[in-house]
């Protein structure tokens, strides 16, 4: 009975490592892992319809050549307007649309992609958007492909209230229904971090509902504030561009996609006094600081490159990386030094001697060892002798011991 | 007879591959031969059994099959097997790793067990668990009747010949085996480090055999019934049902290794047969093993219920599962749930498989008391 004893012990202490080697391996592939931001997104809305609207209209579009002059491409922005100002009969300047009454820019240039254009800019359409959720047969370029590694900057303009934002002006998008579909974009993994920027009256209501992770909200007024247009253009002959939005381009027209420029130099741009409203900005569900975010994360696309100097290295190992191809190098250049050694007696000498101090240091074995382990070349035929020498190995202990 | 044999077959298909894969016959061959050895051995130590409980006149000797020749015959034969070196499949290395290490413990061989065991559970995780065979086999010995029925016997006759007497349990080999299964480990985890340096080291080597045996990350279908169940799980449940799975290997080592302490050899059968069924990534290779590891105890499992229809559920299942498996993925008339039927039916009749062997195995026990106690029962019944 002793013995018995002594064999559920033993089968214990097997059974703990075993335990905890399963929920450690289980523990690792729960907890989040650091997910690579691989791309950014842009999902620029209008909600507005009808020609004294053209404002709305024209935010979202100089929004959209901000984001594509700062690196973002048209596979990647989703654009939804829901009229037409530059083809509108009552436009005077066709197929052009100002956000100036200096009328430099013209927004509506030739490179402009509309994925959702008119009537189908409907709440359902948005929220199919955000969510991924399509029938069948609508194409790729009116869907958000977003995946775990991306950035998405949500734009919407239009006229807005409490909690809610008017779309088409014949149905409403409330803010749960907005919280609701960021949920799920963030349960399927569909974003990293989403940034969502809103240009209407009492503009930060639209947020309360949100409570998912990695969002960063900013409105343009808070609850009983209106948000007002900037200057009205008396040739075009309505208000041409949103006070916030002026304000917002007025700060990225002095960047280039080379700038890191924070977004917390962005956010503290806004002053209420010009403004005529106060810029709410959301970050309780934002983890990251804002100072060290740039604005590129999500208003532009500049990806951090890893440079490694051969190919099929695991990306984990960087360091490793690095530091053996600083020894090939060394190697590389010491071997052209050989090869640079002409004739001389001297040089000769000096190659001996070094040769030499190579064989006494093999006398130490385990330093000659180490050199030997760091010659990427010898790995391979070394570990193919270690695992011939195995079998050998085996029968004569075998037959020593039997 | 059977090198002939094999070598017509391949002779006949004339494929290339199968010139190739010659590397797999031998190590099958290699195998059926540790088999046979080992079988041999488990023969000579139920004979002496028998002697030293006196019970040579009330089983006859000769009835008693050579349990070596059988298994290395089933073993050499199963259609799992052939499968599995046509297929050009790594389980005939990991067969032989095992059967190398239940060979050394059995004929004592220190050195060659623990190199076994080493590299049966570096290839693949789960044959970690038969170092308790293995620690029994070197403490105790081959397979054997329970110890008491020893002591009873010769309690009844007052006599204490100690030749005839098994030995009690000793720690000296254990520790031999230690140490070497210990060289071996750093042998081979050495010579990984030194290869796979250049991409991620050992830790990148470990998650990515045993972290993937351990988490199920590849779901496609296979004869086990993982997949299916983890293609459903909600992602919130997945770690813990990751743990009911790999414990419900776990939990059943030690009652098994209480109970059938006095028989080793059979105690990695059922281990075998266990893991072989519920480990994450099983396939026939595995069960060639255990289904070749039945044949050592055909004299103690002559009796075992159910034989022919397990005989014919394997035949079924073994010509079903491919039928289904193409139905499903190729023609797509038909869906998961075809194939992983025949999956359950597998696993069911490998169940009812152990549960069988175990109980026929527990009754020989009891006949074999009953017969040493003197109760009136005739040994041929």
């Amino acid at each position: 009975m002793a013995t018995f004893i002594n064999f559920k012990a033993l089968v214990q202490l097997l059974l703990l490592p075993c335990l905890l080697l399963c929920s450690s391996i289980a523990y690792n592939s729960s907890s989040v892992k650091a997910t690579m931001h691989t791309n950014n997104w842009a999902v620029l809305v209008c909600t507005s319809r009808f020609w004294f609207n053209y404002r709305h209209m024209a935010n979202t579009l100089s929004l959209y050549r901000t984001v594509k002059r700062l690196g973002i491409p048209d596979e990647r922005i989703i654009l939804m307007l829901a009229d037409d100002m530059a083809c509108n009969t009552r436009n005077k300047y066709p197929a052009q649309v100002f956000n100036n009454e200096n009328h430099r820019l013209n927004l509506y240039g030739d490179n402009v992609e509309v994925d959702y254009r008119g009537y189908e800019v409907t709440v359902e359409n948005f929220l199919r958007v955000l969510t991924g959720r399509h029938e069948t047969a609508v194409p790729r370029s009116k869907r958000l492909l977003s995946d775990e590694g991306s950035h998405i900057l949500l734009y919407m303009t239009g006229h807005g209230g409490d909690e809610f934002l008017k779309f088409q002006d014949s149905e409403e998008l409330q803010s749960h229904d907005l919280a609701d579909a960021v949920k799920q974009m963030k349960e399927k993994h569909r974003f990293k971090e989403l940034l969502i920027m809103v240009d209407t009256c009492q503009a930060a209501t639209l947020f309360n509902q949100l409570q998912s992770p990695g969002v960063l909200a900013i409105g343009s007024s808070m609850k009983g504030e209106n948000s007002y247009s900037h200057h009205l253009d008396s040739d075009v002959g309505v208000s041409v561009v949103d006070r916030f939005t002026y304000y917002t381009l007025a700060f990225f027209e002095r960047l280039n996609i080379y700038d890191n420029a924070s977004l917390s130099s962005l956010f503290s741009s806004y002053n209420p006094s010009t403004l005529m409203s106060t810029a709410y900005y959301r970050r309780d569900l934002y983890q990251r600081r804002l100072e060290e975010v740039p604005v590129t994360n999500f208003f532009g696309s500049v990806m951090e490159t890893i440079h490694t100097d051969a190919a099929y290295k695991a990306l984990s190992r960087k360091i490793s990386d690095r530091s053996e191809s600083q020894i090939s190098l060394d190697q590389s250049i010491h071997r052209e030094e050989r090869r640079m050694l002409i004739n001389i007696n001297v040089c000769d000498e000096i190659h001996d001697v070094s040769t030499e101090g190579q064989e006494d240091d093999s006398k130490c074995p385990w330093s000659a060892f180490y050199r030997k382990m760091q010659k990427i070349e010898n790995v391979d035929s070394l570990v193919n002798y270690g695992l011939v020498a195995m079998l050998p190995f085996l029968v004569f202990s075998t037959w020593l011991f039997h | 007879m059977v090198p002939l044999c094999y070598c017509r077959f391949l002779d006949r298909l004339q494929l290339r591959e199968l010139k190739d894969s010659l590397i797999i016959f031998c190590t099958d061959v290699f195998s059926a031969m540790l088999i046979r050895a080992t079988g041999q051995n488990l023969r000579l130590a139920y004979l002496f059994s028998l002697e030293s409980l006196d019970l040579v006149k009330q089983i006859e000797v000769s009835e008693i099959l050579s349990s070596g020749d059988i298994a290395a015959l089933i073993y050499l034969w199963n259609p799992f097997t052939i499968v599995a070196c046509v297929g050009l499949s790594t389980s005939p290395v990991e067969n032989m790793a095992v059967i190398l290490c239940l060979y050394g413990a059995c004929s004592r061989l220190i050195p060659l067990a623990a190199f076994g065991w080493v590299i049966a559970t570096h290839l693949s995780l789960y044959p970690a668990i038969l170092i308790i065979p293995v620690i029994f086999l070197l403490g105790c010995g081959p397979d054997a009747p329970p110890r008491k029925l020893f002591l009873q016997r010769h309690q009844q006759e007052e006599v204490l010949n100690q030749s005839k007497l098994p030995l009690g349990f000793s720690w000296r080999p254990i520790i031999h085996f230690a140490f070497w299964a210990l060289l071996w480990s750093v042998y081979v985890l050495v010579l990984c480090g030194i290869s796979l340096k250049q991409f991620g080291g050992i830790w990148e080597m470990f998650k990515s055999t045993y972290g993937f045996i351990l988490t199920v990350e590849d779901l496609s279908p296979n004869i086990g019934v993982l997949w299916y169940f983890f293609a459903e799980v909600f992602d919130f449940f997945r770690n813990f049902f990751l743990i009911v799975f790999h414990v419900n290997i776990i939990f059943m080592i030690l009652p098994l290794a209480i109970r059938l302490c006095h028989r080793p050899c059979f105690l990695a059968f059922v281990y075998i047969a266990i893991f072989s069924m519920l480990k994450s990534y099983p396939s026939v290779g595995d069960s060639a093993l255990y289904l070749g590891l039945l044949g050592w105890f055909v004299n103690e499992l002559a009796d075992m219920q159910f034989s022919f229809f397990l005989f014919c559920g394997y035949f079924g299942v073994s010509l079903l599962s491919p039928v289904m498996h193409n139905l499903w993925i190729w023609r797509g008339t038909g869906n998961a749930n075809f194939y992983f039927a025949t999956a359950m039916v597998y696993a069911c009749l490998q169940i009812i498989l152990v549960v069988e062997g175990v109980s026929a195995m527990l009754n020989h026990d009891r006949k074999l008391r009953n017969l040493t106690t003197g109760k009136p029962r005739d040994a041929k019944s």
